[in-house]
């Protein structure tokens, strides 16, 4: 076993209560490194891309890392992966915090959760000892009703993950939560509701050790400095919420369901005017030097503000109102809701009532009471919430009207802040992304803001830079640190392999990792070949390959353009 | 020209706009680093620190200090970084 892992995972039957110990060899680490990577293998050892994804049979797997309990900042991150019940694709979501370390000290690199409990239950892993509770009390409690109950039921120091409303309703883009943060793409909060399992609540006491503990010691001191520096000044002085006025200003901000790329209003919606209005405080995950995390007053309470939500439940809607928009992202908190899905499949409603498909008159763009009563109705699955739970492509078959031509999704993924006809090499990440339009495992919005290509009037000289930008994410979130470091490193290759050499022990180098991250990302293609992947879904809807951004011409995305960026990717990655 | 800044950078100014004379990027950086002393740490002599980026007009971003800049143009600073 090398320094740094436990070598194993624990497997848990939750109909029966059964779990086992499940040895990982060195290979299979350090081929797939841990969190997404090692989520994905063990997903493709299961069999889990033919399963339904909400069948008691379908595995999901919570993967730790290597650098989880280690001093390098940022580390302390879980991956949860399954089969997505929104794509039918792979699913791999990450989130921060204390339940990354104490899962890891669990005596475990993974958790792979399957079966379905007779009833509501709570997972409770006690160290290296695991059982089942009856969680009754808790059915309807909000993540973090649940999470405060059970540490006042099992002790200060278990760490929880527990899914809300959302996810015991099955609502395909629910959220598994820790700690105020999300496991948040892809509907794995579904799959843990479709298992019965209302939350999981865990304590262990066992690390593992590190191969050079002193340089280990020197790169992390080195590391935390440069998270103080400018490479992280966006994130740590005013968040990711500033993304909303650059973008509007360059025309890339989602408006009105796509419709646009400027919002008038955003103004109202900037975190200059939410400073002016609203007290402000920031946090940090545990093991974070950054402190991404800015808390804006809402009512007695208060509410975490990034851009994501921000622009879905803002822009995209239409609504301009903070306080509605700020009240809806922490509905979406407490119900276990990704705020992208939700958002996105909200707005597209509002365009099918405004076209006359759908007869909910209430469901207006720009209207701040509309977007919170949906957003109760597809928590509770309510109404037309029942609907709307299923996400935007099934809302789309299920209306016709070739709505699908303008539902905001790939791969039934909605698509997160990124107009793609004004950031096109993003297009090509949302095209081709193995869980859709996702951001978080592409980054070719890095190259759409610097000199490497022309933004709107994309060439095939932009693929590999997208793919880079694939391969680093692959990297970085089966290490795993945090994608807000990325500014920091001087050589993101060689200092990465020098921190697994400090930790595990191996001779790893730049050139490994490199082929590590192409092995991670063929994994989850393979995944999806197994699931029934076709060609045709490496591709984005009509709407944008038909219509130019009205407020810029030159934002314009034709259908060969984009077929041609997917082919050149498909042949640079072999495939 | 006229220099807009979004962000952190606009923060840091404490301005989001202002008319400057320059002939190329480089100068116009230059120019900056003197008249915001918050923004040099930024600003290395001529360029900008990687994590942030100059675009032209909306259209396109530039680093290249030798970019030449006429009195008609808009040049926005900003993080590069647009990640959400």
């Amino acid at each position: 076993m090398p320094f740094g892992y436990h070598g194993r995972y624990l497997r848990i039957d939750v109909s029966t209560g059964a779990s086992e110990y499940v040895p990982l060899s060195d290979t299979v680490l350090r081929q797939y490194l841990g969190g997404s990577g090692l989520g994905v293998k063990l997903l493709l050892d299961e069999g889990a891309a033919i399963m339904d994804p909400l069948a008691p049979e379908a595995p999901l797997v919570f993967a730790f890392s290597p650098l989880v309990g280690s001093p390098l900042t940022t580390s302390a991150k879980f991956a949860v992966v399954s089969k997505s019940p929104l794509t039918g694709r792979i699913n791999d979501s990450l989130a921060s915090s204390g339940f990354a370390i104490a899962g890891k000290r669990c005596g475990c690199d993974a958790i792979v959760i399957a079966g379905r409990a007779a009833e509501l239950s709570v997972l409770v892993i006690d160290d290296t000892s695991v059982r089942i509770e009856p969680a009754a009390e808790y059915r309807g409690a909000t993540c973090q009703d649940t999470e405060s109950g059970l540490k006042a039921r099992l002790g200060a120091n278990y760490r929880v993950a527990s899914i809300g409303p959302a996810g015991e309703n099955l609502v395909r883009y629910a959220t598994i939560s820790h700690d105020g943060r999300h496991a948040g793409r892809g509907g794995s909060g579904a799959v843990l509701g479709a298992k019965n399992i209302k939350a999981i609540a865990l304590r262990g006491t066992r690390r593992a050790e590190w191969a050079n503990p002193g340089e280990l010691t020197t790169i992390s001191k080195s590391l935390s400095k440069r998270s103080f520096g400018p490479a992280t000044a966006k994130y740590r002085e005013l968040g990711t919420a500033t993304n909303l006025l650059t973008f509007n200003r360059f025309g890339a901000l989602p408006t009105r369901n796509f419709q646009s790329g400027t919002f008038d209003e955003a103004a109202s919606l900037s975190h200059e005017q939410l400073s002016t209005t609203r007290s402000k405080t920031r946090e940090s995950c545990v093991s974070c030097t950054i402190g991404c995390e800015h808390i804006y007053s809402l009512g007695s309470g208060g509410v975490r503000v990034e851009y994501e939500s921000l622009f879905a439940l803002g822009s995209l809607c239409g609504v301009s109102d903070p306080e509605a928009v700020l009240r809806a992202s922490k509905r979406c908190d407490e119900l276990g809701l990704d705020t992208i899905s939700t958002g996105g499949t909200i707005a597209f409603a509002m365009e099918c009532v405004e076209r006359g498909w759908i007869d909910e008159p209430w469901l207006t763009f720009g209207s701040g009471d509309a977007l919170l009563r949906a957003i109760d109705s597809i928590g509770s699955r309510r109404g037309i919430g029942d609907l709307l739970a299923e996400g935007s492509r099934r809302v789309a078959h299920a209306i016709g009207h070739n709505s699908i031509a303008f539902a905001p999704q790939v791969k039934g993924l909605e698509i997160p802040g990124y107009e793609p006809r004004a950031l096109q090499t993003m297009a090509l990440g949302f095209a081709v992304g193995a869980r859709g339009a996702d951001h978080n495992r592409s980054g070719a919005y890095e190259v759409d803001f610097s000199d490497k290509v022309d933004r709107r009037n994309l060439t095939l000289d932009a693929v590999r830079h997208a793919i880079d930008t694939e391969d680093k994410a692959a990297l970085m979130d089966s290490m795993i640190i945090c994608k807000f470091l990325r500014g920091v490193f001087n050589d993101f290759h060689d200092e990465t392999a020098e921190m697994l050499r400090s930790i595990t022990g191996w001779d790893v180098t730049a050139d490994e990792l490199r082929e590590t991250a192409k092995r991670i990302v063929s994994a989850k293609r393979q995944f999806n070949l197994l699931a029934g992947w076709t060609p045709a879904e490496d591709t984005l809807p009509d709407r944008f390959l038909n219509t130019p951004l009205p407020n810029d011409p030159e934002a314009s995305l034709s259908r060969e353009l984009l077929n041609s960026l997917v082919a050149e990717y498909h042949r640079q990655r072999g495939w | 020209m006229h220099v807009e800044f979004l962000g952190v950078p606009r923060q840091r100014a404490g301005i989001s706009q202002l008319e400057v004379h320059a002939d190329t990027l480089g100068q116009l950086l230059g120019t900056l680093a003197t008249q915001i002393p918050p923004l040099r740490e930024f600003i290395a002599v001529d360029r900008l620190h990687s994590s942030f980026i100059a675009n032209l007009n909306g259209d396109r971003f530039v680093s290249d200090p030798s970019t030449p800049l006429v009195k008609e143009d808009r040049v926005l600073i900003l993080s590069a970084d647009a990640g959400g």
